[in-house]
């Protein structure tokens, strides 16, 4: 197995999965969202995008509150330190990966 | 990609590659077994995919923000509030008394400064976030705090959910009424209605590529309300709150049809998520 396999297999699965990584992209760039948003901009079914919020919860990637604006009760989702610092790892071993020689410092 | 792009090449025909006539890559017509021109088009609609910024999710939430047009009423409505109690003093008061008209607009600008993002994100948790979701709001560019690299894409800025509103939008309204008010009024009051246009043109320029931008014939008709106001006759003392007066109901009117539009498209929710308490 060359080295560049053995790297693929040691990527953080619980990240790489679409739906997952689709959320992570999502609350890199705005910060923080509610459920309904990340419903509509993932194109996800309430179920599947619930499940998966509960898994990157349950690994401390990201932090889900009850807001109220106003008087509207919001569910939202924002990157925790650790999400943060896993998705830069991701991101720069996937880039590291896919461009030998680029990969960016976290 | 070829089917993205035929498909492309459908909804827009050939307007887009008028004038590319040389293949920027000698050898890579023959190399793809496609004619120049096929080529050629193909090239211009890849590039034009790759400069479209506002697929990235921050960019996208930025221009969430203004969605629903409501950013443009705040604006609108104080400029015309206050531009209309400037505008009913100037009609009362004698023709020999101080011009204090424009105190009223900078009232109302420092209550915009002071609450208008409040008042936005208030008219939005009853309107915008209970039909198509909350996300934070975009900062402006300056303010933004330096930030870990989270896309990934290697020439992505760290964080995408910025915005230039107030720059863009807000203080070319508000330095072009200082001007009206404060700088021109004094000296030459036949040039006053020649700024509408001068308005218009900025903000259109300025928005042009923003995540707000003003469709050219609605800056036209704002153009033309100046040099409108000029034909009409109407008394050059009414004419400095008049023409903030104007520009805010402009401003109102592009808001509230995009707001229309939005309710249109996006009617209130019934499921769990975005009920009221």
């Amino acid at each position: 197995m060359t080295s560049r396999i053995e790297e693929i297999s040691q990527l953080d699965r619980m990240i790489h999965e679409p739906a997952r990584l689709a959320i992570m992209l999502i609350l890199g760039g705005v910060g923080e969202a509610d459920f309904l948003y990340l419903q509509r901009e993932g194109g996800f079914t309430q179920g599947n995008l619930s499940g998966h919020l509960a898994k990157l919860e349950e690994a401390g990637y990201i932090a889900i509150a009850k807001k109220f604006k106003g008087k509207m009760p919001l569910t939202v989702c924002s990157l925790t330190g650790r999400g943060k610092m896993a998705f830069a790892a991701y991101s720069n071993r996937m880039l590291g990966l896919l461009q030998p020689g680029r990969s960016r410092r976290p | 990609m070829l089917a993205f792009t035929w498909a492309r090449r459908r909804r827009y025909g050939n307007a887009k590659i008028r004038g590319f006539h040389a293949c920027p890559v000698p050898g890579l017509d023959t190399d793809c077994l496609l004619t120049k021109t096929s080529l050629c088009c193909k090239l211009v609609f890849m590039k034009d995919d790759i400069s479209l910024a506002t697929s990235t999710p921050g960019r996208r939430a930025a221009s969430y923000w203004f969605l629903d047009g409501l950013p443009d009423i705040v604006l609108g409505g104080t400029l015309f509030v206050f531009a209309a109690l400037g505008l009913g003093w100037c009609i009362r008061r004698s023709a020999s008394a101080t011009r204090l008209d424009f105190l009223f607009l900078a009232a109302g600008f420092c209550l915009f400064f002071w609450k208008g993002r409040a008042l936005v994100e208030f008219c939005k948790s009853r309107l915008t976030y209970p039909r198509t979701g909350y996300v934070q709001p975009p900062r402006e560019i300056e303010k933004c705090p330096a930030v870990m690299p989270l896309s990934l894409g290697p020439s992505l800025p760290p964080d995408e959910n910025v915005t230039r509103f107030e720059r863009r939008e807000v203080l070319i309204v508000f330095w072009w009424c200082y001007l009206i008010a404060v700088g021109l009024y004094p000296w030459q009051t036949a040039y006053l209605p020649w700024t509408m246009p001068v308005l218009a043109a900025a903000l259109y320029a300025a928005n042009r590529k923003s995540e707000n931008p003003f469709r050219w014939w609605s800056a036209l008709l704002l153009a033309l309300t100046g040099p409108a106001m000029a034909w009409l006759d109407i008394p050059p003392r009414l004419q400095p709150p008049a023409l903030p007066l104007l520009a805010g109901a402009w401003l109102m009117a592009q808001g509230a049809l995009t707001l229309l539009r939005y309710l249109r498209a996006n009617p209130y929710p019934r499921g769990a998520e975005g009920v009221r308490a």
